[in-house]
């Protein structure tokens, strides 16, 4: 198992965002987080990433404890996550960018650049390599944020909704971004909106909803459960039949 | 479609523009060679001198502040402790062993490495606030205990060596050995920052500054790296102090560590441009004969003035180009891009 | 007895620093922005009363001119400067108050030279025998209205609507603008209550106490030791912290010497880093 996390709960002054989460990842699946917002998803991966520390259970990373160790460690061991909101960083170019990711594991500067502008090669930024990230859009950053954690050659990948936001040629070519990630050994967490995106990606596939995990298999059987189906259109259909 | 040729022309205005800086900075630094000889036939020359030796320390020691507060990110407004550490290690050995003031270096640059970690240490794993504050906090602090203790000359300071006992002393009734002296360290100080912001440390501190999570989930130590940059820059800053030391021969907690130095240090930086390279040095050629005529205007209460105008030009800065000169630079020179490829536009659909 | 003395003088001086700690606690929780230029606004609230007493207003007036006078500044201050450096990068949001400090600080030094003055007599004058401790009347009335104005403060944050608009804003600002709440609005009146809170302080204690433009370096310095004490934006970890520090400060000049009463403190706050960071009542960071 490559990523174990036991009965993980996290609760915010008295809120209970997270209750008893468990997750097992083997090396090479792709597994979906779903849900809607508010449900846990999110805090249950920033407790993954390193970001939060859990209030309660355990983590651990190929046999490693990770509980309650920071970012840094997470991703020094192999885990890296992107961001939501891409978090470039503005004032450096692409290039410098992704370095700073490449730097974990090259020391050297020369080295470290090359595999950066690999990465920037995979996700077709090349040509704006000397760019500053500033002056990018929205698909150009969320491209930039995956070459950047690309380049710390992780193990374990967190795609944190991704491919919101983006028109649907470019989900597809998102897709098969994924794809080809995932081709060269990277196992995958997503957590995504879209359901056609984790319908097409994900291997299994978890739900969350008010904090717990309501449903856990394959992404068909899934979406056929009542229970999934409650959590994301109860509320539109009781509002509905509120206005009639 | 215009991605490639779009991007070969900035890679090649890129190289244009990386080709002129390095001739330009050519120019400078041959320019601030001959500096005391180009003003020594002048009948000012001796105060020409003397500005210009004050320009280069008020450099270098905006350098030094820069590594932790521009590069890194973290603005230390108490950055005078590790200025006073260095100024009063050098004359303290003189003054109670009899020492050559220049022996003290060390001494200074450990106690500052030193006290660097104490502030560093606990605040830095906290929001950026905490290390601000802790800077002013420990700066008062010192300041206040130094003015008390006698072995420190207390209110009144320490002197140094008022005639040279030999070469060994540094003493020099002219400034343009000072003036060498610190063009020498300034070049130091610039050559290990350049080399520092090209090496993987240096990536990492612009991370930390530019986003700090972020910089986390890429695997960087944030907590190790910021100490380590403010402990290089706390032993410049004390090799700074030492230096004005020498040249000035006397130190009292005003002088040596009151808040003013510390503005001295910030404004300098951020006027040229926190973060760049040559931002500091820019900074100090603008501002020190700024001081010196604002001086001689606002006379007797001149320097009350003076801290007026920078207090205005800190806020004027922050609010409309936190990046200095710098980036008002930058930022024309991009509109004139635009405003090139605009016209080319017009040309070609012509 | 002495010793009770300096504990009386000492918690009377702290309401003092709990009421403009308040000011500085509730932007640094709202905004996640520490105002460097708090102090000066202490200072200026001293001088407001000053300048009451040149219009011939009597001591009653003094805290609510200084309040109106300070609270426009802040105001001023946050549409003018704060709002365009909040979405900035650091460097900028601490120069910005930082150049406003000097620019008060040494516009002060112009204005008002740097010999430190008090206001003349008034029916605030004299000392109060209480069993046996001796107070100046005017440092009880400071103290006392300090408190209450602090706790005042505390609730009209907690208990009234337009109280918890602020702390709406401040919880989540994209949530509050959905609710009908302006941002901008609540924040502008934010400051304008902070720098009011340091107003009124100062001018409580210019009744009681000697002062110069150099005091603001020294009323900032704990002002950041009180909220990091107090923890990070909580108005009643402030109260309780300025409090802790009158009294350590008092304490200190009595036991040790008045030259290292502000050695102690400053020792204090590098001692809350180490040790506490989230300090009394704060929430912890992560």
């Amino acid at each position: 198992m490559l990523l174990e996390a036991e009965n993980v709960s996290r609760s915010f002054l008295g809120f209970v965002a997270l209750d008893d989460a468990n997750l097992t990842v083997a090396p090479g699946e792709i597994v979906g987080l779903i849900g809607p917002n508010g449900a846990g998803k999110s805090t249950f991966f920033n407790c993954i990433a390193g970001d939060l520390r859990p209030s309660g259970g355990r983590i651990r990373f190929d046999a490693v404890d990770v509980t309650g160790l920071p970012a840094e460690a997470h991703a020094e061991l192999g885990i890296g996550r992107t961001f939501q909101v891409p978090a470039a960083f503005e004032d450096m170019t692409l290039l410098e960018n992704v370095m700073v990711g490449s730097f974990l594991r090259h020391r050297q500067r020369a080295r470290a650049r090359d595999k950066a502008l690999q990465m920037l090669r995979l996700t077709g930024l090349e040509a704006q390599a000397g760019q500053r990230a500033r002056g990018l859009g929205t698909p150009g950053r969320k491209r930039l944020e995956i070459a950047r954690v690309l380049a710390t050659e992780p193990r374990l990948l967190l795609l944190d909704e991704a491919l919101a936001g983006l028109t649907p040629v470019e989900i597809q070519q998102a897709i098969r971004l994924v794809r080809e990630i995932h081709a060269t050994g990277v196992t995958i967490v997503i957590v995504e909106h879209i359901m056609e995106v984790i319908l097409t990606l994900a291997q299994r596939v978890m739900v969350f909803n008010h904090g717990r995990t309501i449903a856990h298999g394959a992404p068909e059987e899934v979406m056929k459960d009542p229970q999934v189906v409650e959590a994301y259109l109860g509320h539109h259909r009781r509002r509905r039949g509120a206005v009639a | 479609m215009t991605a490639p040729a779009g991007a070969a022309s900035a890679a090649a205005a890129q190289g244009a523009g990386v080709r002129g800086t390095a001739w330009a900075a050519g120019v400078l630094w041959v320019a601030l060679l001959l500096y005391p000889l180009a003003v020594g036939t002048t009948s000012s020359a001796a105060f020409l001198q003397d500005v210009g030796a004050t320009v280069l320390l008020a450099a270098i020691t905006a350098c030094a502040w820069n590594i932790v507060g521009g590069y890194a990110g973290q603005v230390s407004v108490g950055h005078a402790i590790f200025f006073g550490i260095g100024a009063y290690a050098s004359l303290a050995v003189y003054s109670w062993w009899e020492l050559p003031p220049v022996t003290g270096i060390p001494a200074g640059v450990v106690v500052a490495a030193l006290t660097a970690l104490v502030i560093g240490a606990p605040t830095f794993r906290l929001q950026g606030h905490y290390f601000s504050m802790a800077t002013i906090a420990v700066a008062e602090l010192i300041r206040l205990l130094v003015s008390n203790w006698d072995w420190l000359g207390a209110a009144i300071g320490i002197q140094g060596p008022a005639t040279p006992r030999g070469w060994w002393d540094l003493i020099y009734r002219s400034a343009v050995p000072y003036y060498y002296m610190y063009l020498a360290v300034l070049a130091l100080v610039i050559g290990v920052t350049w080399q520092l912001a090209r090496s993987r440390f240096g990536f990492y501190l612009r991370a930390i500054r530019s986003d700090e999570r972020a910089a986390r989930s890429l695997g960087v130590p944030v907590r190790r790296t910021k100490l380590l940059a403010l402990m290089l820059s706390a032993a410049f800053t004390a090799v700074a102090g030492s230096l004005y030391a020498l040249k000035v021969g006397f130190v009292n907690p005003e002088s040596g560590l009151g808040i003013l130095v510390s503005v001295q240090m910030i404004i300098t930086a951020a006027l040229g441009g926190a973060g760049t390279l040559y931002g500091p040095l820019l900074g100090a050629i603008i501002l020190v004969p700024l001081q010196s005529a604002t001086n001689t205007w606002f006379g007797g209460s001149g320097s009350g003035l003076t801290y007026v105008l920078y207090g205005g030009i800190i806020m004027l800065l922050a609010r409309f180009a936190p990046g200095g000169l710098a980036e008002v630079w930058q930022r024309w020179l991009a509109r004139r891009r635009v405003a090139r490829r605009e016209r080319k536009h017009v040309i070609n659909a012509a | 007895m002495l010793l009770l003395q300096a504990t009386v003088s000492g918690l009377l001086l702290g309401a003092v620093y709990a009421l403009f700690s308040s000011g500085l606690t509730l932007i640094w929780g709202m905004m996640n922005f520490i105002n460097f230029a708090h102090g000066e606004f202490v200072m200026l609230g001293m001088y407001a009363a000053l300048l009451a007493t040149w219009a011939g207003l009597g001591p009653a007036l003094f805290a609510p001119f200084a309040a109106a006078v300070l609270f426009v500044l802040g105001a001023l201050v946050y549409f003018g400067l704060i709002k365009h450096v909040l979405r900035g990068p650091m460097l900028a949001q601490i120069l910005s108050t930082f150049g406003l400090a000097l620019l008060l600080r040494y516009s002060s030094f112009f204005v008002f030279k740097s010999d430190f003055r008090t206001l003349p007599d008034s029916e605030l004058s004299g000392t109060i025998n209480a069993f046996g401790i001796f107070i100046a009347r005017s440092q009880l009335v400071a103290g006392v209205a300090a408190a209450v104005l602090a706790l005042g403060m505390h609730f009209l944050l907690t208990r009234t609507a337009l109280g918890s608009r602020m702390l709406a804003v401040a919880e989540d600002r994209s949530a509050a603008m959905l609710m009908g709440i302006r941002p901008d609005r609540m924040q502008a009146l934010a400051w304008g209550l902070s720098a009011a809170s340091a107003g009124i302080a100062g001018a409580l204690m210019a009744i009681a106490y000697p002062f110069s433009p150099s005091v603001g370096e020294t009323f900032a310095l704990t002002a950041f030791v009180v909220v990091t004490l107090g923890g990070f934006g909580s108005v009643p970890g402030a109260m309780i912290a300025g409090l802790v520090i009158g009294l350590t400060e008092a304490l200190a000049a009595f036991l040790i010497g008045p030259v290292y009463k502000d050695v102690v403190v400053y020792g204090l706050f590098v001692a809350v880093l180490w040790l506490r960071p989230h300090g009394l009542l704060g929430a912890r960071a992560r």
